[in-house]
């Protein structure tokens, strides 16, 4: 089958003041019907930008698709026209923010704002589109939604306020779903909560979901695939179980590793955690040729300063862009 | 090991003024709702719990941060630090530092890094200025940076090593207790753990106490050697690190422990994860009973009368539930 997203050697230049840089470099993906792909790494390497990108929310003036293709149901958004771009998001694409306190806005209630998606995409009377507005906060379950729908957001809590992102995005039934680290403001157990209820709508609904975190608990529990990114490039790709049982990049070793995890088998002494020394290049080295994360491995030898690793395929869909991927 | 701070009965208030009353009488908010615990030379507690439970409020109100009413005792050696007066407290504030949550906004912009780390010396201590230079930097060498960086300003460094010259700082008046309010939550994954480790090493090097407060329950889990959780203002459970995370005995905690996403196929396999569903009480008219009533699985009707109490168990932990007996 057909994948439902393509994306093909996208490279997206942003300007600054040290000449243009490549934010992402040569990332190519696909994305199944009703797949869960999550998007890893550090900030800074680019996770964003590919969601922005895919949006077609690239900031203006700023940041550009210098080439590559996003094909979205066989059509290129790359080079789709600004009206057609905005006819696809929220109808067909549509993306949760990170900071539910400021992506609402604070002078409409989320009634309004909910209904604002159906009437202006769908074209619903301003009656039908507060009913479904209701319909939606009842399935994003915020209890008494006939009353909450009046509510500003500033009478919710956190983790309301996410179920009404969740809501608006949903509104349209878009076939792909982008969160954008959609849970880091909120406490762990709602956290909990969120991801059920994004697991449940895409049971019931068949939405694809994309998933930017840099949790990799996260990622365990809620995806089928995942894209380590590191400076702009994809390091490795794969099915998530087995990224977890063995990571072919050292990148994702270390991502893993750093991690204080919560274990069953506690044990009275612990180890330091392995560190991953040193920090994401700054965005001007972006894009040279030789490994970007060869100043941080452990494992570099001289050709990963000398030339970029390509993406080896490995067993079972797995893909790791490292010269020493094969004996990691 | 002898206790190095002891906890009696710490309350933090703060008054709020309610609208629709014609007389105007001021309420209360009751953020922290007498709180008992002690914390060994040497070791770390862990306060965890969501936010609003007044987890940083507690911490701040030890530090005498807070702008509320506090009452209750908070010993630090045997000496109470909630009646000292101003000569006291700049005694007392030499002996507990706070590192803080946001290495951006908690640097002063304006000033070199040096001068941030010796800014307590200046203030605290009457130490001479050949001293406090020798001591700026030991400190720097100390938590990794070069000496050459001290005369740069905070934009200059990454959030790493900003929050690395906040722990510098925080150490220049060698202080006994450090309160760290979430001292990695805004840093990025892989410089967490070289923080962490920074901290852990620093502990055994300058025989630090640590009061560790977190919502990353993977994070607690490393640093700490005892753990307080706490909901609405009220410690719920009590119990070395051990205990608690082998056999969490308050539902909430419970909650709290299954809601973490794991990597480990066999935890994901062996919890099943309880949704604590509904809303916390309003902190303004708090229930009669237990605080997490309206939320638990197990509630009875004895948990709507009256408030458990934080009682000591055969194990040596505390639990605050109707239910634990043992």
């Amino acid at each position: 089958m057909e994948p439902l997203l393509k994306v093909e050697n996208l490279r997206i230049e942003l300007k600054t003041r040290g000449g243009t840089a490549p934010v992402i470099d040569n990332l190519s993906f696909e994305l199944n019907r009703n797949q869960n792909l999550s998007f890893v790494g550090e900030s800074g390497c680019g996770k964003s930008m590919t969601a922005l990108a895919i949006m077609g929310l690239l900031p203006e003036g700023i940041g550009r698709i210098a080439s590559g293709k996003i094909i979205f149901d066989g059509e290129d958004l790359a080079k789709a026209s600004t009206a057609r771009l905005r006819d696809i998001r929220g109808n067909d694409i549509s993306m949760i923010f990170q900071e539910p306190m400021t992506s609402l806005n604070p002078v409409y209630t989320v009634g309004e704002q909910i209904a604002e998606v159906l009437r202006v995409h769908q074209k619903l009377s301003k009656r039908a589109a507060h009913k479904s507005a209701i319909d939606l906060l009842d399935a994003v379950r915020i209890p008494n939604p006939q009353s909450r729908v009046n509510d500003y957001p500033f009478q919710m809590s956190g983790g309301q306020r996410q179920r009404v992102m969740i809501a608006i995005a949903l509104a349209c039934k878009p076939k792909i779903l982008i969160a954008d680290e959609p849970t880091t403001a909120l406490d762990v157990t709602v956290q909990a909560e969120i991801f059920e209820l994004l697991k449940d709508l895409r049971a019931q609904t068949g939405t694809s979901i994309i998933l930017i975190t840099h949790d990799m608990g996260v990622v365990a529990e809620m995806a089928e695939r995942m894209i380590v990114m590191y400076a702009g490039r994809k390091v490795e790709e794969g099915p998530v179980s087995s990224i977890i049982e063995r990571a072919r990049h050292p990148y994702t070793r270390g991502l893993i590793a750093c991690v204080p995890h919560v274990t069953t088998d506690l044990k009275t002494d612990r180890g330091a955690l392995t560190e991953v020394p040193g920090i994401v290049p700054s965005i001007n080295e972006f894009g040279g040729n030789n490994c970007l994360f060869a100043a941080r491995c452990n494992d570099a030898i001289d050709k990963c300063f000398n030339a970029r690793p390509p993406e080896v395929n490995l067993e079972n869909l797995h893909e790791a862009a490292c010269w020493r991927a094969e004996d990691i | 090991m002898s206790e190095l701070l002891e906890i009696e009965n710490l309350s933090v208030r703060f008054p709020v003024h309610k609208k629709r009353t014609a007389f105007r009488d001021k309420s209360y908010l009751t953020a922290v709702d007498s709180i008992n615990f002690n914390v060994k030379a040497g070791e770390t507690l862990a306060i965890v719990g969501e936010s609003g439970s007044g987890k940083t409020t507690a911490a701040l109100a030890i530090a005498r941060l807070t702008s509320g009413l506090t009452s209750g005792t908070v010993r630090l050696n045997g000496t109470d630090i909630l009646d000292q007066d101003e000569k006291g407290l700049r005694e007392m504030r030499r002996k507990i530092q706070v590192i803080f949550q946001d290495p951006y906004s908690s640097l002063n912009p304006r000033q070199r890094a040096e001068d941030i780390v010796r800014e307590p010396l200046d203030n605290l201590t009457n130490e001479s200025r050949a001293a406090k230079d020798r001591i700026v930097d030991e400190l720097f060498a100390a938590v990794g940076l070069r000496p050459e960086q001290k005369h740069l300003f905070p934009h200059q460094f990454s959030g790493g090593q900003r929050q690395r010259i906040g722990i510098a700082r925080a150490l220049s008046t060698r202080p006994k207790l450090i309160i760290c309010d979430e001292p990695v939550s805004a840093l990025d994954v892989a410089v967490q753990a070289q923080i962490l480790n920074l901290l852990r090493q620093l502990q055994t090097e300058f025989s630090l106490t640590y009061l560790f407060i977190s919502h990353d329950l993977g994070v607690v889990q490393h640093m700490c050697d005892r753990v307080a959780v706490m909901y609405m203002g009220k410690v719920v459970e009590y119990s070395d690190r051990m205990t608690l995370f082998t056999n969490p005995r308050h539902p909430y905690t419970k909650a709290l422990l299954s809601a973490v996403p794991s990597v480990s196929a066999k935890r994901q396999s062996k919890e099943s994860r309880i949704l604590i569903s509904g809303d916390p009480p309003d902190p303004l008219n708090m229930p009669l009973g237990c605080r997490f009533a309206s939320r638990c699985s197990k509630v009875s009707t004895k948990c709507h009368e009256s408030e458990p109490e934080l009682s000591r168990k055969s194990d040596g932990g505390r639990v605050a539930c109707h239910f634990i007996n043992v």
